[in-house]
């Protein structure tokens, strides 16, 4: 409901700029990821492990015929791994072609934002974080970090990174 | 028109290509009249739809190249590179024109009267002299040698002459050149159709044309056998066809129109010329006339081939679908049209595949629901369906596979222009044309091989000049090489150039900031040829047009990983350089073996799977270790282990020894030469797989080779038995690895440090014995009761022959009954049984001889697995065995003390490699074996360093008295003291021997001539130093 409430009121400032985001949940954090680069949001996916892979890929699923890399974000970004007995959900996105699943908590909402309410990131964020994220929306209730899907998965370069 | 246009654009693409390379082919075999022929009717049906569909500027080129090549083919004017080259010219014209009209849609606007005059000039045989153009470089060559010029594939000026005197004037009323201006300039707004007079003048032709050629003296007979109202139908829709655009529906009538055969080019001008005068008599306008005419030209070729077609059907009728067939695959001759084939949209294709790929996995998940629905009446269908599938695949496999070759047409063109351009002499090499792969793979491939090819003819190949200063040939040779391996295409590219200069590399890497001066030191030269894959780098001194556009191999590189493939370099200063790319067949369909390891569940390729074998504790099969090395005795042989569960990362291996119910699959699979097993927890059946490509970020976990999805929908990683090698032992497999390896530890001394495996026996005593495994044909156990005595020896029938049997120590005895453990030994026709008391193991081990013995049939002790251990000299039991084999004799003592002292032994045999090696360890050398001269010349190469080399003659790819030759010639080694080892030692061998530098010569069984040689040489250098 509220979520309504939400989407309606902020299409009337479309027309002053604004961005589309999913809201996802990430051990209690929210982040928000551009809503033209999500391709699929899943529920609960049976997921092949990959020995041997980097330890924030959780491994591969099957996209209606895709195969699909499951990364797992918690550990990509520092978080300790979910607990026991709960399953993620996966926000597909594409990078270079090539389908990812982002493991995340639970997705939350669309939501529409005004341009004015972006801000670049602080210089004392996490180094981690500073480099998936965009920026940052200063939301009434709490901050909502945009990730930057290209740079998360550009592993090329950051590898020894995890 | 828009269609027409564009079918006829893609059409003369084709045609032109395949003219580009014919005509390098005909320039380096002029007499080649097949060849000629064909060129010569490509350009003469490019004319002949330019005129058709008016487009002046394309015909009027087109037309003067083809008179040329019509004198060419009626031999009034000889091929010289002089005249391909200004017909390649005009081909590349009407390539621009083609662009332009593909860009537009009209001809580009230009003036064509310059290379048409120069066309015109040699069809008249006036101007076969050097050309007047700046761009065609006639190269003189100063041989540095003789000092005089060198002419370089010129026309000599004796046929000049003739070609001169042979040129008729320039009238020349060729059948092959009719009407060209006539045509399509004008009027080509009002169709033909409605010019000649619609469809009742085309009628009445058309009923003339059948009255008349029924009793018509030449033609009769090709048209006698159908009533004159077909023959009317037949030639009234020829022409409908014609004057209305429909090429299709042309060629079609056209096919059918003779059913007779020996129907002639000659008969065809008849048929023509009684077209000309029946219209005419209709009423037709002159020009309206010959422009209907003339459009029976794009016909000629399907009633020709149709009515030859016949003629093979006549003559061959078996042979003669698959031959055209084959023809049409290759271009080849008239029976390319016969071939039934349609264009096809690549996407079309691509999605058709796709659509497959689905189709496959649904079906495997339906087969794999109702394997579990008993009495299923959807059996019978689902097989069915099954099947259509199967064979659908197939099919749509294929449509998607191409010849490398095709890849390839462009080349010959542009080595041809490259010769001409850098005033080089190379010849390109091609094999493995018809190798297949996928188009898409193709499509990618093709740019950068372009680009190495030409790179190796611009900084590969010297000039003619300076190869001759090198002692090389006056030609470079440029060596494409296609073939499959293990479910990989392997491209080769290789020159014998001048290689890439390690020194000239390190300037401009410390030039270009890429590496400190430090750092390179620190490198292998390999290590710095490599950086030519760096980003923008161009090794050539000077820029040409021709490569170094600042783009460069990294360029290359990144497209063939694009690919999921590598590329991998060789060279050699001075000699070549030789590149190797390596393209995995991705999207193909392969059977996989599902196996399971912790749950899940992984593919293996089936491909490279030789058995399966169940080991558990209480079987015939049991697991056994060596010093925590894993081996399954499988028929006598030791089979090395891999546990999957270990290499995933699940479970250590003292996890996995502790588990209480040992029931293990063993995947018997093989790499290249290596055998070894694959220990999984269980093994499902196989299942027919998609290969699709893993993610980029694990492209660097070698153990997998792709993904799948599996018939329930679930999605499991293919293992790739290759990685799985490398990964658990990458000192096993096959010489590739030995040789990898060799490189990493190039300039480290390492001889000391390799290890041997051993095979420890108990024989006469309580002391183990051991003797290299590799010099262990077989283990066998032999049947006391089938021993014999002959000849007051022991022998066994054994494979069909006796074989003898020797007792491993003089205080053992054979057993009173049972069995006998007996290690055989095979050298060449020489096989013996050596018998022990017991095999007790197989260890890895560095083998260093701490003690020589003078016993016979002793080398001396050594510790092995912590043992004092007697390592057994197998030629003594040889020479006991076979008295021919070689005479045993005590060692000699005055073998110099010579611990330190380091030997490169080079054998393709592996028993000798094995056999010597203990035999010199004890003598104190250090010992490097490899098995080829090659492997030798590269650890030179490398900087590895030896005090002697020992060399075998008579070895595969390059002989002993080449490689000495080879070491003599100014290399790094040329100082060294060089043994020969040969089976062959009569004196003209020596003689051999000695000029092609060796210092001394050695009969190979003679042990011990061989170490008073070694010791002899080592005083020699000893001296001279």
């Amino acid at each position: 409901m509220s979520s309504d409430m939400v989407v309606r009121k902020d299409l009337n400032v479309v027309t002053t700029g604004s961005q589309d985001y999913v809201t996802v949940r990430l051990a209690g954090q929210t982040l928000g990821i551009p809503v033209l680069g999500v391709h699929d949001v899943l529920n609960a996916q049976q997921i092949t492990r990959i020995p041997l892979a980097p330890e924030w890929v959780s491994g591969v699923l099957n996209l209606r015929g895709r195969i699909v890399t499951a990364i797992d974000l918690r550990r990509r970004l520092g978080f300790p791994p979910l607990e026991e007995g709960k399953v993620s959900m996966s926000v597909v996105v594409e990078h270079n072609e090539e389908p990812y699943s982002l493991q995340i908590d639970s997705v939350g909402e669309v939501l529409s934002l005004d341009n004015q309410l972006f801000e670049k990131n602080p210089v004392t964020l996490d180094p981690r974080w500073r480099e998936v994220s965009r920026g940052i929306y200063r939301l009434e209730k709490e901050l909502l970090p945009i990730l930057d899907v290209d740079k998360l998965l550009a592993f090329e370069s950051k590898d020894k990174a995890a | 028109m828009d269609d027409l246009l564009n079918e006829f654009l893609t059409e003369t693409g084709e045609s032109i290509d395949v003219v580009d390379v014919e005509l390098v082919k005909l320039e380096q075999d002029p007499n080649n009249k097949e060849v000629l022929d064909n060129i010569f009717r490509l350009v003469h049906t490019i004319k002949g739809t330019c005129g058709f569909l008016g487009l002046p500027r394309l015909e009027s080129v087109a037309h003067a190249s083809e008179n040329v090549l019509g004198k060419f083919r009626d031999g009034e004017l000889q091929v010289s590179e002089h005249s391909v080259t200004v017909i390649l010219e005009s081909l590349d014209r009407i390539k621009e024109i083609l662009a332009g009209l593909e860009a537009t849609e009209e001809e580009p606007e230009g003036d064509d009267t310059d290379l048409i005059a120069r066309l015109d000039a040699i069809a008249e045989g006036k101007d076969a002299a050097p050309a007047p153009e700046p761009d065609t470089i006639e190269g003189e060559i100063i041989d540095p040698g003789l000092g005089r010029v060198l002419k370089p594939g010129e026309v000599s000026l004796a046929e000049l002459e003739a070609a001169f005197a042979n040129a008729p004037g320039p009238d020349e009323a060729d059948e092959a050149a009719p009407a060209p201006s006539a045509a399509g300039t004008s009027g080509a707004q009002k169709s033909l159709f409605e010019r000649v007079g619609g469809e009742d003048t085309l009628a009445v032709a058309a009923h003339l044309l059948a009255q008349r050629l029924e009793k018509h003296q030449e033609l009769g007979k090709f048209f006698a056998s159908v009533d004159a109202e077909q023959r009317k139908g037949r030639f009234m829709g020829l022409m409908l066809a014609l004057y209305k655009d429909d090429l299709d529906a042309a060629d079609n009538v056209g096919r059918q129109l003779v059913t007779v055969s020996g129907f002639s080019e000659q008969n065809f001008n008849t048929l023509i010329g009684l077209v000309k005068d029946v219209l005419v008599e209709c009423q037709v306008d002159g020009d309206t006339a010959d422009e209907a005419v003339m459009s029976f030209e794009l016909v000629r070729e399907a009633v020709l081939s149709a009515s030859k077609a016949i003629t093979k059907a006549e003559t061959n009728k078996a042979g003669r679908e698959a031959k055209s067939g084959e023809q049409a695959a290759a271009g080849g001759e008239s029976g390319k049209r016969v071939s039934q084939s349609i264009r096809v949209n690549v996407d079309l294709l691509e999605e058709l595949m796709n659509l497959v790929s689905e189709l496959v996995l649904t079906r495997n998940q339906l087969l794999q629901i109702t394997r579990n629905v008993e009495n299923s009446e959807l059996g019978v269908p689902l097989q069915r369906l099954s099947q259509c599938t199967t064979e659908l695949q197939e099919s749509v496999m294929k449509t998607r596979m191409q010849p490398i070759g095709n890849a390839w047409a462009k080349l010959p063109r542009i080595v041809r222009d490259l010769t001409v351009e850098l005033d080089k002499k190379i010849e390109l090499e091609m094999l493995g044309a018809d190798t297949e792969l996928d188009r898409q793979v193709l499509e990618l491939i093709k740019d950068p091989l372009t680009h190495m090819v030409r790179n190796s003819a611009d900084h590969g190949i010297e000039t003619p000049a300076e190869r001759i200063a090198l002692g090389k040939d006056e030609g470079g040779t440029i060596t494409l090489n296609a073939y499959h391996e293990g479910g990989h295409i392997i491209i080769e590219i290789k020159d014998d150039g001048r290689g890439i200069s390690v020194s000239k590399l390190s300037k401009k890497i410390l030039e270009k900031r890429l590496a400190t001066e430090a750092e390179l030191a620190e490198m292998s030269d390999a290590q710095i040829q490599k950086f030519i894959f760096h980003p923008g780098f161009s090794t050539a001194e000077q820029i040409t047009s021709v490569s170094g556009r600042g783009v460069g191999m990294d360029v290359v590189r990144s497209n063939i990983e694009k690919i999921g493939g590598t590329i991998d370099m060789q060279s050699v200063e001075g000699k070549g350089s030789r590149f190797a790319i390596k393209i995995p067949l991705t999207l193909a369909i392969v059977a996989g073996l599902i196996v399971k390891a912790q749950d899940e569940r992984y593919a293996i390729p089936q491909i490279s799977v030789l058995e399966l074998v169940r080991a558990a504790q209480n079987s015939e099969h049991k697991i056994e270790t060596i010093k925590n090395t894993p081996v399954l005795r499988l028929r006598n042989r030791l089979l090395p282990l891999v546990y999957l569960n270990e290499i995933l990362g699940f479970m250590t291996r003292e996890e996995i020894d502790a588990r209480d119910n040992k029931d293990d699959f063993i995947v018997v699979a093989q790499v290249g030469t290596f055998t070894f097993g694959i220990v999984v927890d269980q093994v499902f059946d196989t299942e027919e797989i998609v290969v699709k490509p893993v993610a980029p970020i694990l492209k660097d976990l070698e153990i997998y080779s792709g993904n799948t999805i599996l018939g329930d929908g679930s999605v499991i990683m293919i293992l790739d038995p290759n990685g799985i090698a490398a990964l658990a032992n990458s000192s096993a497999g096959d010489h590739e690895h030995e040789e990898e390896k060799a490189h990493e530890e190039a300039k480290k001394r390492t001889v000391q440090d390799e290890k041997e495996s051993m095979l420890l026996f108990r024989a006469g005593g309580t002391n183990p014995r051991a003797v290299p495994l590799g010099l262990v044909a077989r283990l066998e156990e032999i049947d006391i009761s089938s021993v014999e005595q002959s000849d007051g020896r022991l022998m066994v029938q054994y494979r069909g022959a006796l074989m003898p049997l020797i007792l491993a120590d003089d205080n053992m005895a054979l057993k009173e009954d049972g069995r006998q453990p007996v290690l055989v030994f095979t050298d060449r026709e020489y096989t013996m049984g050596l018998a022990v008391d017991e095999i007790l193991d197989i260890v890895e081990d560095k083998l260093d001889i701490k003690l020589a013995s003078d016993r016979p049939g002793v080398v001396g002790s050594a510790v092995i697995a912590g043992k004092a251990s007697e390592v057994i000299d197998v030629a003594h039991f040889l020479s006991l065995a076979f008295a021919d084999w070689l005479k045993s004799r005590d060692m000699a003592d005055d073998v110099a003390p010579s611990r330190g002292v380091s030997l490169l032994l080079i054998d393709d045999s592996d028993f000798f490699r094995n056999m010597l090696k203990p035999v010199l360890t004890v003598a104190g050398y250090e010992v490097k074996a490899v098995s080829s001269a090659a492997v030798a010349l590269r650890l030179m190469e490398e900087g590895y360093m030896f005090d002697m080399v020992i060399s075998d003659i008579e070895m595969p790819d390059m002989n002993g008295f080449d490689f000495a030759r080879e070491i003599r010639d100014g290399s790094r080694w040329a100082e060294l003291p060089l043994i020969a080892l040969s089976a062959l030692a009569t004196e003209r061998d020596i003689a051999r021997g000695h000029e092609a530098g060796f210092d001394d010569y050695v009969a190979k069984f003679d042990k011990e001539t061989l170490l008073r040689s070694l010791s002899q040489q080592l005083k020699i250098k000893g001296d001279a130093a």
